[in-house]
């Protein structure tokens, strides 16, 4: 068996490149989505401002997908790298799920993404609109199958095991589990919300600059309109999911409110947690509150406390706590912004309300930071099980020796930390250089002949 | 049977990879001895539209392994871990170099570095995981049980230096094909020193093999004899082909003798080892998953693969012919830096639009409430009291939200909010 550093560096492993590949998905599914819709609307109206829009956020996602692309390649290695005994027990299950992943989403994106990105005058615009609305469904196949697996892992049904292998007694089960049904409409807002945070902080850093101001108006009226319609059910959805993982995974909630005793009616907004005397030393609460998010109008209701769970089976408060905060303080942000965009689009002063537009340009990673604290919660909230009652973590690694893995976590932090330095100068780089120039020839590219079949 | 299936799928996926990402990586490598920046630049743009299609091989080929023979994939990843980290890493910082590169207006001298150095270290490594691969690694149970460095033998050194050239020969057959001018000479002149070190590897690694491999190769088998000596034969006759080929006319002809020679040598080593996947002794069977799985995975992936070739031929083809430089002028000649600047400095709202202190006061105040009002409907606080308020609530303030979105959008069109020409002027 591995030692317990070895399984406790193979996490770290896991965990930052996860995070790490998750935010370029974060934000390119929504943005191709964004980028078919502009197209779209440039060929129906032949208006210049959208295909200014289209090639000015095409710059940005071509870099952001490919970085994506890379980090994900890691990802299907990783499974067996560090957690053989893992991929072996789940391989015929999980491996099938990601290998339909692979075949119907990936190629289709690699396929459509060197049109999409370099056919602008090769192709037809119409192929061009085609190949924008693949990569639409390739990255949102992606997201299904990712979310089925993941769901699977965190819910599992539909199995029956033999020599401590998992094998599937009913497919339809194990890809539609339940858990898929919460997490995957969770998942899909996410994503389309933190993409519409980043449109339109930039939209905004614009307007705040004065420059290229109907690209900047045009972008951040969309931007903050789909907002303003997706924060509300993203909420809904959120509670939802949250209460079907308190249902089915009691340690998780328990771990995310905040407490060990059941005897506290409270909403939890800082705790120091002492683990080992399963005690909090320090905790600051909102009375009541607690409860009447959990349903309970008299606000009487005691949320349940870590100490119901085995010592055994208990994750870390630390990270499942914290992790929820920055999921759900940041959505509260983000909720109100949207409400304020809404009521100054009503006063007819959404463009020119300074105070509000620099808060928006620090909104810009709002989505990303949600949508990691929220996989930091289901995923280390999930401890010590690697799949849900079935597979101990520290029973999932291979066995490989201290040196090899430390060897890899150095590469892979260093690595990836230049990589997001590289990302962020990049769209800085892109920002301040601006859509200004991106349609000074507008009549001639609107409609490329095409290319002579020589 | 079903297992030959999926070992059959991993072994496409691997050729394909092989061959599409193996000239990628070629060219990547040779550009490292390329003086020219404007030939560097160009290396880099032709593998611009392909590097990730072409990359999703591995990635179809790894899970396929794990989908379909998990004991292979549980043992091979732990038992080449560091040179598979190292060849994951170089293919990271890869595809950020071309992208960054392909997406900066001129040529960047470190990031062609990166692209030509990641290239070859990622060829180096998966020459070492092959070669670590065939000599063999220890298991049990479905899970690799060795030590950190079972993967570096000698057989492993010379796999790497093999594969380093099998990829230059192909990154140079891609070249001919696709560029004009010195690059295109020099591909043609480059081909046939390239092929004779990949025979003399093919030859070195083909004897080695014998003595890498722990098992006993047993071509007293009339069938494996048979297989082997027509995939030896398919591989010469196409490497006659490529030798004919460089430097002349049709420019598309070595790459595809030289794809041929690839697919013939991988089956010769299949040929030469099936059933057993990793000495010494994982055989297919053992590795298999269940049935169940591999019949899903072959229906799943194999219903796609009609789909995905076509669309992969079709992206092929848009991109035929010779590469040229984006005509497109749209996108160069970048004004450095901002100062399009003020338009319309007077267009801050006066303060005094906002009524008297007070009112501001109350307003926000109420507006808050509101706020929170909607954000709790919304959190299914009432969800207690009856199950339909909060979605009803929902559904309300999203739709609300729209039309208040659709109404002010085309408010802000028609007072010229959004015209582009007007702005010009």
């Amino acid at each position: 068996m591995a030692s317990p550093a070895v399984v406790e560096i193979s996490r770290w492993q896991f965990a930052i490149t996860a995070v790490f590949h998750m935010s370029f998905p974060a934000l390119t599914v929504g943005l191709s989505v964004f980028l078919a819709v502009m197209y779209t609307a440039h060929l129906k109206t032949g208006n210049p401002l959208y295909l200014q829009i289209f090639r000015f956020w095409k710059k940005i996602f071509a870099v952001g997908f490919g970085l994506g692309v890379v980090a994900g390649t890691v990802m299907t290695f990783e499974f067996g790298l560090n957690w053989g005994s893992y991929a072996h027990a789940v391989g015929p299950i999980l491996g099938v799920t990601i290998g339909m992943e692979v075949i119907t989403a990936f190629f289709l994106e690699a396929g459509f993404i060197g049109i999409m990105l370099y056919g602008d005058g090769r192709v037809r615009p119409r192929t061009m609109a085609l190949a924008c609305w693949m990569l639409v469904v390739g990255t949102l196949l992606s997201t299904t199958w990712i979310l089925s697996a993941n769901s699977w892992m965190q819910d599992p049904v539909g199995f029956t095991e033999v020599n401590g292998q998992f094998r599937a007694s009913n497919w339809w089960h194990v890809l539609f589990n339940p858990a898929f049904s919460y997490r995957y409409p969770h998942i899909l807002l996410a994503v389309l919300i933190s993409a519409g945070w980043f449109i339109g902080g930039i939209a905004a850093w614009y307007l705040v600059k004065r420059r290229a101001l109907p690209f900047a108006r045009r972008t951040l009226s969309i931007a903050l309109g789909v907002l303003a319609v997706l924060m509300p059910v993203q909420l809904y959805v959120g509670d939802a999911t949250a209460a079907f993982m308190g249902a089915h995974q009691p340690a998780k909630l328990e771990a995310f409110e905040g407490n060990w005793k059941t005897d506290n009616n409270g909403y939890n907004l800082l705790v120091v947690p002492d683990t080992d005397k399963g005690e909090n030393k320090v905790h600051v609460e909102i009375p009541h509150l607690g409860a009447v998010i959990g349903k309970d109008l008299s606000g009487k209701a005691e949320v349940p406390g870590l100490l119901q769970t085995p010592k055994d089976d208990r994750p870390n408060m630390w990270s499942a706590f914290y992790g929820f905060r920055a999921m759900y303080f940041t959505a509260l942000a983000m909720f109100g912004m949207a409400f304020a965009g809404l009521v100054l689009r009503l006063r007819g002063r959404l463009y020119t309300a300074r105070r509000f537009l620099r808060l928006m340009v620090w909104m810009a990673p709002a989505g990303v930071v949600a949508i990691s604290g929220g996989w930091i919660t289901a995923e280390t909230g999930r401890q010590p099980w690697v799949v849900y009652g079935l597979i101990r973590t520290s029973e999932a690694v291979s066995h490989l020796s201290l040196g090899a893995a430390l060897a890899s976590l150095i590469g892979f932090v260093t690595v990836y930390a230049l990589l997001l330095g590289l990302w962020i100068r990049s769209i800085v780089r892109t920002v301040r250089t601006g859509p200004e120039h991106l349609v000074t020839d507008a009549d001639t590219t609107v409609h490329p002949p095409e290319v002579s079949h020589a | 049977m079903l297992e030959y299936a999926s070992y059959g799928l991993v072994l496409l996926a691997l050729g394909a990879y092989v061959l599409l990402d193996g000239y990628d990586l070629g060219i990547g490598i040779l550009s490292l001895f390329d003086r020219s920046d404007q030939r560097r630049k160009e290396y880099n743009e032709l593998i611009a539209t392909a590097w990730d299609a072409n990359e999703s091989w591995i990635i179809l080929a790894g899970v396929a392994l794990w989908a379909g023979l998990p004991g292979v994939y549980a043992t091979v990843l732990p038992g080449v871990y560091l040179p598979l980290v190292v060849m994951l890493l170089a293919i990271v910082l890869r595809g950020t170099a071309i992208e960054l590169q392909s997406a900066a207006p001129d040529y960047r001298r470190g990031w062609g570095l990166v692209f030509g150095i990641s290239s070859l270290v990622a060829t180096v490594c998966q020459g070492l995981v092959a070669g670590g691969v065939l000599s063999g690694l220890p298991h049990r149970g479905g899970v690799f049980t060795g030590g950190t460095r079972d993967w570096l033998t000698p057989y492993s050194m010379l796999c790497a230096l093999g594969l380093v050239a099998v990829y230059l020969l192909a990154g140079a057959a891609w070249l001919q094909d696709k560029t004009t001018g010195t690059a295109h000479d020099r591909a043609g002149r480059l081909g046939r020193p390239l092929l004779v070190a990949v025979a003399a590897a093919g030859l070195v690694l083909g004897f080695g093999l014998r003595v890498a491999d722990p098992q006993h190769l047993r071509f007293d088998q009339p069938l494996r004899a048979t297989l082997f000596g027509l995939a030896v034969a398919v591989a010469v006759v196409c490497a006659s082909i490529a030798w004919y080929g460089f430097g002349r006319r049709p420019d598309w002809r070595p790459f595809v003798a030289v794809a041929g020679t690839e697919a013939a040598g991988l089956l010769a080593i299949v040929a030469a080892t099936a059933p057993v996947v990793v000495p010494p002794g994982l055989t297919v069977h053992a590795a298999a998953s269940p049935h169940g799985s591999q019949l899903f995975l072959l229906i799943g992936v194999g219903g796609c693969m009609p789909v995905v070739l076509t669309y992969n031929i079709y992206a092929w083809w848009v991109f035929r012919g010779k590469f040229a430089q984006p005509t497109a002028g749209t996108e160069a000649a970048v004004p450095s830096d901002s100062t399009t600047a003020a338009e319309r400095p007077t267009a801050v709202a006066s303060a005094t639009e906002d009524g008297p202190w007070a009112a501001v006061v109350v307003r926000r105040v109420l507006l808050t409430l509101l706020a929170v009002a909607v954000a709790a409907v919304s959190q299914d606080i009432f969800g207690g009291v009856r199950a339909w308020i909060d979605p009803a609530g929902v559904a309300v303030f999203s739709v609300t939200a729209l039309a208040l979105w659709i109404r002010s959008d085309r408010r802000s069109a028609a007072a010229g909010d959004f015209n582009l020409q007007a702005a010009e002027k």
